[in-house]
């Protein structure tokens, strides 16, 4: 893939004035939240970049991020949240980012706690954080029917041996590595989840966990209404057989 | 009577030639339509031998009765029209997975070409605001 060997020339000349390591926001119909999310990212003063990925909005989301000072990638059509965040991806590799932390739009991810994820990636203890609601208990209360789907799939990731606690975790901080991984076809479209840290795991990545603070977000709701957790665990046992099927190889490094 | 003398009867039944005629028809009208499509470039080559091929087994079906009444014992089913009704639909469903199988991919494809799309159209964005602020630091210089 193209995105596996960008060309150093190129890559330099493209730097600019980017700093190593970037937040990728994946927005749909956010007007109303974003620049909030925004200013507290840049409050926290992270020294990242800030790139919004507007997921084909019918909305102003992607003028207020750009007047808020982020970086906008704008989806010609709605494409899916996986999508989303593999545009961010491949948007971090182009441009030579070398760290990357993905945040919801919709507040439930703290730019405080950002920090906490980039430490033991920068300090290269490992490829990929995840931030955890539940290492500390009592942090966050989760409603019954989501909570029993999170502690099935987190029983089916210790069944390979990849001990987490928190795997229907969207907040999570990566290196190139996992960017180069998370580039390819296997991503899906729709909601990345434990079939994508499974494979992460299957390809010799170091995962790893953070405690952090969430509030309740509404996407997660939406969700999880109706038919949809059905579909989502179908779904996710489906690509979880499929990874299990099949070797993507360990990205080089 | 019967239920095996039953069975025998609907086997032996004369055959209809109208229904062999509109089959037959039928089968050639459908194979003349897929070739003009592809030729009035409308339907592309690669999406045309499923239909060739059931409207060819069509055609053939209604000209051989024999055939049809093999067919029929072999399957197991007690009328020829039955066969036509069992195969018309297993045809249909071969067709639909292979479409879906086709879709599944261009799913991947069209999502890959929109964020090409948008990379490059944010790249864009980006070279074109540099070279404004550029400007604008000369002018004001």
């Amino acid at each position: 893939m193209r995105e596996a060997s960008p060309d150093a020339a190129e890559r330099s000349s493209r730097r600019g004035s980017r700093r190593d390591g970037m937040i990728v926001i994946p927005a749909y119909n956010e007007e109303t939240r974003i620049a909030g999310v925004l200013r507290q990212i840049a409050d926290a003063d992270l020294g990242v970049d800030v790139v919004v990925v507007d997921d084909g909005s019918a909305d102003r989301t992607a003028a207020v991020a750009t007047a808020s000072g982020a970086r906008v990638v704008r989806h010609p059509t709605n494409l899916g949240y996986g999508s989303a965040l593999q545009t961010g991806y491949k948007y971090a590799l182009r441009n030579g980012y070398r760290l990357l932390v993905q945040m919801d739009a919709d507040g439930q991810h703290l730019a405080t706690e950002v920090a906490k994820l980039i430490g033991p990636v920068a300090a290269g203890e490992a490829d990929l954080v995840l931030g955890s609601r539940f290492l500390e208990p009592g942090s966050y209360v989760m409603e019954p029917l989501k909570k029993v789907g999170s502690d099935f799939f987190r029983w089916l990731a210790a069944m390979s041996g990849l001990r987490i606690t928190d795997p229907t975790s969207g907040f999570q901080a990566m290196n190139e590595r996992v960017m180069r991984l998370y580039a390819t076809n296997f991503y899906p479209v729709d909601f990345p989840d434990v079939d994508v840290l499974l494979t992460a795991h299957r390809s010799g990545l170091r995962v790893a966990e953070q405690p952090v603070r969430m509030l309740e977000g509404e996407r997660a709701s939406s969700l999880h209404s109706g038919w949809k957790p059905l579909y989502y665990v179908y779904r996710t046992l489906l690509a979880i057989w499929v990874a299990s099927g099949v070797r993507p190889g360990t990205p080089s490094a | 009577m019967r239920i095996e003398e039953l069975r025998e009867l609907f086997l032996s039944a004369p055959e209809a030639t109208s229904t062999r005629l509109l089959a037959a028809v039928l089968g050639v009208v459908v194979v003349v339509l897929i070739l003009w499509l592809v030729r009035t470039r409308r339907l592309r080559e690669e999406f045309t031998p499923l239909w060739v091929a059931g409207a060819i087994g069509l055609a053939m079906v209604s000209l051989s009765f024999d055939l049809l009444r093999w067919l029929t014992t072999m399957i197991g089913a007690w009328t020829p029209s039955a066969t036509i009704f069992f195969l018309s639909v297993a045809f249909l469903g071969i067709v639909s997975l292979a479409y879906a199988v086709r879709l599944s991919r261009l799913v991947i494809d069209v999502k890959n070409l929109a964020q090409e799309v948008a990379l490059l159209r944010a790249q864009l964005d980006e070279s074109e605001s540099a070279r404004e602020t550029a400007q604008q630091l000369r002018e004001h210089r």
